[in-house]
Formats: structure tokens, C-alpha cells, sequence
């Protein structure tokens, strides 16, 4: 399936030529063209990943058989693992539930989706309680055409071993459970694994294994799917082996299962209704905090068989995230550590659990480097950051004892907000330092497919549910979202400059200040303001281009350097004031600021190909606003959002602005191309009309330092680290972080842009781009 | 006297003209091929350049498309 038609579409109407893929060789093409290609390296690696090898050969699928009745089923599998549904099936509800807990989705518009079917997306199923068999009943019966022979033994050599063991917490023991005496066994022969157990008294069975009752797993709402025997199979109470663990081996112990060992990848679920060690916690959601269906269902995954389940739930921004985890909160009952990227977002998450929950006061606190409380009784919730918990340096002494409580607690729910942006290694920190029971992690953007997203497989563990982005869109969950990237023809002078050889560092700013493109945002401004009476956020990653734009239309600033104080107070006039609408935020606003008012963004400069960062900036407008009757097909309001990428034509910046748009483009939103802003004979009033002013312009871009025009780098959330700067200076953290563009460093030297922008770049000819190497020999 | 050259007549949009003019100083003198510059959007070049002229476009414009990989 081809999923850019919609692209393609509109680059035909301009008449551009259809461009050949030309990724046959990635590694050269990997090379120093942009000023920062980290985040592009990254995601070149799912790139890879998706290439496939001999596809074409998989993609005769005439041999398939179709079924007498397919036009009453919803999908077809193919026998590469590739499933596609048709949205407009009466089916269609049920079998995107279904599809949505056993395959990875692809790209999902509006009348048709493709998923893949993978190890990780089985093992997700396997966990949410899905045996084999119903894997591929359900399927098969979903299906137009036989299943291929091929599909199902993947999927039976997929799960044969997932699922069968599981680590438990049972008042406060690590049993290692399973329906398989055998399986057991086997992983008893391990040397590490027969160490680490713990022999207990009241054992029974020839194995001394600890047999006992569980209820099985309710079917999850996979309503009418099940026959009544599968559904009576499944209901049916299951005996269960066990044996217990050394507490300390545990890290151990799930290494030694994971697939590149014994393969018994152990499932982690915590009964804690018969949790009495720890203590409760009184909180109950408070009766206005009503779920909508789609929280429900990822909860209903989460606590299926009445215990708790580790594991991701995949929500767009805006669609209630912390809802979902407040409501965790609330069912588990426990202590609750939270954990988010900065401390902006740790006063939000003790907001939303005040506001959706019945928990006093007096028992959560917030864990920052400006807020050090602590809640009173034996069990609370704690909201910090990442950083907090995982930092290796000295602290402070009221620090040190709060972190101490922390590591000392058992938690009942470890809850982590924006897993995809948190890298690895600090991950493995925050775990092994804490005890916790249960893990949830949420994000908007499960992006990478690389070796990270398989980490947070197995250290928080699968992904248990996704969103549909569109779904939520015609319910009217969030906001109907009106793309467009405007084209910008770039100056003939501004474009001649760009050209030359002795540029190549100032291109990124000749694109951005283009002044076409000028002329395109402030046209757009007053449109919006004037016209809609809209809220305006423009983003520039680019601090010159920020700057420039700001100063030159009047409008406040945001960036890394702005203080606090000025911060609170710009935000707070463009909630109130019916005189400011716009603001320019640099990549401090990609997360980190809530701004629930604005309803278009404005994109002017952006960080290379990040399709996290483009989708996280969606994410700043998605929060439904207005009357939902109005915002329905058809209503006063269809689109009420509006998300603007100027990019400049015949620059690199049309690559950039593309590979961004994937993301979205695979949620099912398309992009429309707008070619002429302002419109032709309009615009004698707007900014740079005239040619001598265009030339003004042009000179103070070329005039400025190399090193001026660059990106604005940041590191979030400076806290008692910040004692220690210099080693942070060194670049460890960005250099180990998957998150590249989202670890932040906050500089305290405000107006000098230049500092600590001047990223050395290496002229190892290997990594030079090839279009350069070609011409350097 | 009346002097006749034989050339190509282009005419493109202008950032295309600046390209090709920048293409063409970018050569040495012996293989400068522009003849002259008419105006933003018109260009009178030596008639044997069309393909590396083409080539050179084709070549830049690869460069700032993206193709997802299929």
C-alpha cells in the first residue's frame, strides 16, 4: 500500500516530477548534511528495519483463497505477516480491537488500515490474555481469504513461549508462576535461575511447586468474536505452579528468560487485591471523572483478570493520558510514584490526580528541585521527574532523604509519563532503583521501532493498548486537526545566497528567513487573529529566526533563556488578554508548556526529520475545544484546529518537512499543500514588500555568526544537577539519551545564542553526504 | 554587422534561473556556458548543455524530496 498518494497527489498537481526512492544507500546518505542529524540517525534505523528484503516477491497475494461470504469479513492477512482492514466494515469496531491487541498498526487512513503481525505484537496479545488458538480463530474468521499456512506458524512459534511464565508479587514474594509444571522445570535447569530460588515449606506436588487457583482471564470485550466454548475455556478457573525467588536475583532472573536466553519472556502482574503488606491508600475517582470508552477499554486491557498488568497505553495528546493513569491509580490503591520529563508536567500530574481523584491533599506531594514535599501517613503519591530519581550526583541533603524514602518504598504502581522520550539506560536506573509492583507507561507517539522501543518491552513490558487517531477524531475526543504545508518560494536573492558554496552553514537560516515565508506567517497571523479570533502559537527551533520574527511583528517570546517569571507572565496574558493571541515558542513549547487555549500552530523552523517532535506539536491543539455537535462532519466548526508548516520550496527543507509528516500521515492525516500566501495582489501591507527591505534582511543573515544561526539546545528540568554543570556540559547525557533533541539544557547566560550552539562537526569524508563525496571524490 | 549565435532559450521559475547561474559560475571559464541573462526567468545558454543542465536539476531536486521507504 502506497501511503503517500496524498502527497504525491498534490506534488503532481504542481507538476514536480515523482521522485525514485533513493535510500539504496543509507549510509552514505546518513551523512553531515544537517546541523543536527542525530535524531535523524535514529530513525533511519526503523527505516531499515521497515526496507524489505525480497517484498516484491511477497506481494502476489493471487494465490490466496477467498472465502464464498469475504465481502462480509473485514480483513485480509497476507502470508508476509501484513493484515489490511477495511474501515467502512460493519465489523470494523471489533476487529480493530482485536487487530489493535495482536499487530502493530502501520499507517491507518480513513478507509483502510494495514498492521503488521510481529513477535513484539504477539507477545503484547499473548500478555493481555490471548492464548494461540483464539489468535487464530478470531483471525480467521475476520478473514476474506484461508489464513496462509505461513501466518499461522508465526504466530504458533511467535507464542508458543510467550505468556507461560509469570513473575508475581504476591504479599510481597517473588513467585515464578505458570500453568506448565514443565516449563518450570525447564527453566529450573538454569544454574542461574535454580540459585536464585527460594525453597518453601508448605509445597506440594512431586516438583514442590506451589500449586493454586486463578481466575481466568474475561474475555476483554472481543464481544461476539468468541464462540461460547472458547468464552467457557476461557472463564474456567486454571491451576497454577509456582516457585519463589530471591527478591535481589529478580533482575537476574527475567534476563535469563528473555528471548536471546531461555526465551520465556515473564509476564509481570500485581494481585494487589490480596496485597495486605502494603498499605492502602484512600483514593477513589471522584463521580464527574467518567472514562470515555477508549480510557476504559486500556484500562480493561490493564486489569483484565483482576490483577494488574504492566505494560504501555498508547493515547494521541489530548486524549486524556492522565485520566488513564489517575484511574490506574485509583483501582490499585497503593502508593503511586509518578514520573514525568520536567517538572512543568510534574505540577500538572499532581493537578490532574487532585482533580480526578478523592486523595487529600496532605497525601501527594511533588518531587522538584523548587518543590521538596512530603506526604504524611504510610502511603501517598509522589509526582517527580526522570531525573530526580535517576540522578548519580551529590544532592542536597533534604534531597537525599526524600530519594531515599523513595528507593525504600514498595510501590503498589509505578506510572511514567512520555516513555518514548526517556532514554534507555535512564530507564534501567529509575527500574532497578525503585520497587515497584506494577508499571504503566504512557505515550502519545510509540515512534521508534529501533532496539528502544524493544527495551521498554521488557522493562515495562508490552504495549497493551493503542488509539485509533481518526476514531477519536469522529467522536469528538479531540480535535479536527486541518493540516497544511505552505509552499514558500524562496527570494531570488535570498535563493542565490543559499546556493553558494561558502553558505553551506547559514542555509538553514537563509530558508527560515526567507521572506516569502515571512510574508506567508504574518499573512497567516492576521488571518487568524483578525478573521477567527483564533490563538496563535508559532514555533522556530532556529533562536535567529525566532528573534527576528518576534521583534519584527511585536509579538512575545518563549525560549530556553526566558525566566520563569516571564514565562508565567506571557502565558498568562495570552490566556486572558484579548490583546495578545500570538506567541513565538522555541523547542521549549514541544512539551513542556501547556497551552490549552491555542488552536493554531504556525511551524516555521523545525529539528531536521523528528516525526515525534511534529507529532508532539499536533499534540499542543488536539485537546477538544468547543461544542461537540459543531465539531462533526458536517457541523458549524468541522475543523477548528489548524497546524501550519511553512517550508521554503527548492530547499532541503522540503526533504525535512516530508519525513516529518510521516507520522501523522500514518495516523491517517493528510497534508494539504497551500501554494500562494498571501495571496497574489494582496500583501503590499505585509512585512517585506520591498525589495530594499528583502536586501536589509538578507545582510543581517549573512553577517550574522555561523554560530548565531544554529539550533537552540536546552536540557530539561535543571535540578540539583545543575550543580554540577560542567560534567553535563561535557554532552554525556545528550550522548547517551535516546531522546536527542528532547534532553534540554537550560542556559542561564540568556542573550547570547551563540553559547554552546557551535556543535563541532567532524570532517571524516565517510560521513559526508554523498551528493558532497561525490563532488570531493 | 549583425552577429547570430545558436543557443537554447530557457525559461524557468527563479529560483531554477539562480541555480543554473550559480551552476554556471561555479564552472572554470573555458566551460561557462551562459550566453546571456534576460531577465529573472529567461536564460539564452550554448545549445549543448540541456542534459547536463537537466541532470544537475534532477540531481538537486533528489536531494530535497523524500521518499518514504516502501
Amino acid at each position: 500500500m502506497d501511503h503517500h498518494h496524498h502527497k504525491s497527489q498534490y506534488r503532481g498537481d504542481k507538476g514536480r516530477p515523482s521522485k525514485k526512492p533513493k535510500f539504496s544507500s543509507k549510509d552514505e546518505y546518513r551523512g553531515k548534511f544537517v546541523e543536527d542529524d542525530d535524531a535523524y540517525y535514529n530513525e533511519d534505523t526503523e527505516d531499515d528495519y521497515r526496507d524489505g528484503e525480497g517484498e516484491e516477491k511477497k506481494r502476489d497475494f493471487s494465490k490466496l483463497e477467498l472465502k464464498p461470504d469475504h465481502p462480509n469479513r473485514p480483513l485480509w492477512a497476507c502470508a508476509d505477516g501484513r493484515i489490511f482492514l477495511e474501515t467502512f466494515s460493519p465489523l470494523y469496531k471489533q476487529a480493530y480491537d482485536f487487530l489493535i491487541a495482536i499487530a502493530e498498526p502501520v499507517c491507518r487512513p480513513e478507509s483502510m488500515h494495514e498492521y503488521n503481525l510481529t513477535p513484539h505484537s504477539l507477545y503484547a496479545a499473548v500478555s493481555v490474555g490471548l492464548e494461540t488458538e483464539t489468535i487464530i480463530s478470531v483471525l480467521n474468521k475476520l478473514s476474506k481469504t484461508k489464513l496462509p499456512r505461513e501466518m499461522i506458524d508465526f504466530i504458533h512459534a511467535s507464542t508458543a513461549n510467550y505468556g507461560k511464565v509469570k513473575l508475581v508479587l504476591k504479599k510481597n514474594r517473588y513467585l515464578v508462576e505458570s500453568p506448565f509444571p514443565e516449563v518450570l522445570k525447564r527453566l529450573l535447569q538454569d544454574e542461574v535461575i535454580s540459585k536464585a530460588r527460594i525453597a518453601t515449606e508448605n509445597s506440594h506436588g512431586s516438583d514442590g511447586f506451589t500449586i493454586s487457583k486463578a481466575a481466568g482471564e474475561i474475555a476483554t470485550g472481543h464481544d461476539g468474536l468468541l464462540n461460547e466454548a472458547e468464552l467457557a475455556a476461557a472463564a474456567e478457573e486454571k491451576e497454577t505452579h509456582s516457585f519463589e525467588i530471591d527478591p535481589s536475583q529478580v533482575e537476574n532472573v527475567k534476563q535469563r528468560c528473555l528471548p536471546n536466553a531461555l526465551n520465556y519472556p515473564m509476564l509481570e502482574e500485581y494481585d494487589f487485591r490480596n496485597d495486605n503488606v502494603n498499605p492502602d491508600l484512600n483514593m477513589e475517582l471522584k463521580p464527574h471523572a467518567q472514562p470515555r470508552p477508549y480510557q476504559e477499554k486500556s484500562l480493561s486491557k490493564m486489569f483484565g483478570n483482576g490483577r494488574a498488568r504492566s505494560g504501555i497505553i498508547v493515547l494521541p495528546c489530548g486524549a486524556g493520558k492522565s485520566l488513564v493513569g489517575v484511574s490506574a491509580a485509583c483501582r490499585i490503591k497503593k502508593s503511586c510514584l509518578c514520573l514525568a520529563t520536567n517538572a512543568v508536567s510534574v505540577d500538572q500530574w499532581a493537578f490532574q490526580f487532585k482533580l480526578w481523584s478523592t486523595i487529600q491533599d496532605d497525601h501527594i506531594c511533588r518531587f522538584t528541585s523548587d518543590s521538596k514535599e512530603r506526604f504524611r501517613g504510610n502511603a501517598g503519591v509522589v509526582v517527580t521527574t526522570y531525573n530526580m530519581v535517576a540522578f548519580g550526583g551529590k544532592r542536597s541533603e533534604e534531597s537525599e532523604k526524600i530519594i531515599e524514602e523513595i528507593r525504600n518504598r514498595e510501590w503498589g504502581l509505578l506510572l511514567m509519563d512520555e516513555v518514548h522520550v526517556v532514554p534507555a539506560h535512564m530507564f534501567r536506573k529509575v527500574i532497578s532503583l525503585t520497587k515497584s509492583h506494577c508499571k504503566l507507561g504512557l505515550t502519545a507517539t510509540l515512534v521508534r521501532e529501533d532496539e528502544r522501543i524493544t527495551d521498554l518491552n521488557f522493562l515495562i513490558g508490552p504495549k497493551l493498548y493503542e488509539a485509533n487517531w481518526l476514531d477519536l477524531v469522529k467522536g469528538g475526543f479531540i480535535a479536527n486537526v486541518q493540516c497544511a504545508e505552505v509552499w514558500c518560494p524562496m527570494t531570488k536573492e535570498f535563493f542565490a545566497e543559499y546556493l553558494k558554496k561558502e553558505n553551506s552553514k547559514k542555509k538553514q537560516a537563509l530558508y527560515v528567513m526567507n521572506p516569502n515565508k515571512f510574508r506567508a506567517c504574518e499573512f497567516l497571523i492576521r488571518f487568524h487573529e483578525q478573521q477567527r479570533g483564533d490563538k496563535i502559537i508559532v514555533f522556530a527551533d532556529n533562536l535567529f529566526a525566532l528573534t527576528e520574527y518576534a521583534m519584527k511583528l511585536r509579538k512575545p517570546m518563549i525560549y530556553g533563556a526566558t525566566s520563569h517569571v516571564e514565562r508565567t507572565k506571557i502565558l498568562q496574558a495570552f490566556k486572558c488578554s484579548r490583546e495578545v493571541n500570538t506567541i513565538f515558542l522555541s523547542k521549549v513549547g514541544d512539551n513542556s508548556i501547556d497551552i490549552p487555549e491555542a488552536n493554531v500552530i504556525i511551524q516555521i523552523s523545525s529539528h531536521a526529520g523528528s516525526r515525534r517532535q511534529e507529532a508532539q506539536r499536533l499534540g499542543r491543539i488536539l485537546r477538544a475545544k468547543g461544542k461537540l455537535e459543531d465539531r462533526m462532519a458536517g457541523g458549524k466548526e468541522e475543523y477548528n484546529a489548524f497546524f501550519y508548516s511553512l517550508v521554503s520550496t527548492d530547499t532541503q527543507e522540503m526533504f525535512y518537512s516530508t519525513k516529518r509528516q510521516q507520522f501523522l500521515i500514518d495516523q491517517g492525516y493528510s497534508f494539504k499543500v497551500i501554494t500562494s500566501l498571501p495571496p497574489p495582489d494582496t500583501g503590499a501591507d505585509l512585512s517585506y514588500h520591498r525589495l530594499d527591505e528583502q536586501l536589509a534582511l538578507l545582510s543581517k543573515v549573512l553577517s550574522a555568526g555561523d554560530d548565531a544561526v544554529g539550533l537552540e539546545q536546552l536540557e530539561e528540568d535543571a535540578d540539583d544537577i545543575a550543580l554540577h554543570k560542567a560534567r553535563r556540559m561535557a554532552g554525556s547525557m545528550s550522548a547517551m539519551s535516546g531522546a536527542h533533541g528532547m534532553v534540554y539544557m537550560e542556559y542561564s547566560t540568556g542573550k547570547k545564542h551563540g553559547q554552546g550552539m557551535n556543535k563541532s562537526k567532524p570532517k571524516d569524508p565517510s560521513k559526508r553526504h554523498y551528493l558532497f563525496k561525490r563532488r570531493y571524490g | 554587422m549583425v552577429n547570430a549565435t545558436k543557443g537554447l532559450f530557457i525559461s524557468c521559475d527563479i529560483p531554477m534561473a539562480q541555480f543554473i547561474i550559480n551552476l554556471n559560475n561555479s564552472m572554470p571559464a573555458s566551460q561557462k556556458f551562459i550566453i546571456h541573462i534576460l531577465d529573472n526567468t529567461h536564460l539564452f545558454v550554448q545549445p549543448h548543455v540541456t542534459e547536463m543542465i537537466r541532470s544537475a536539476i534532477a540531481e538537486f531536486r533528489d536531494q530535497n524530496s523524500y521518499e518514504k521507504p516502501s
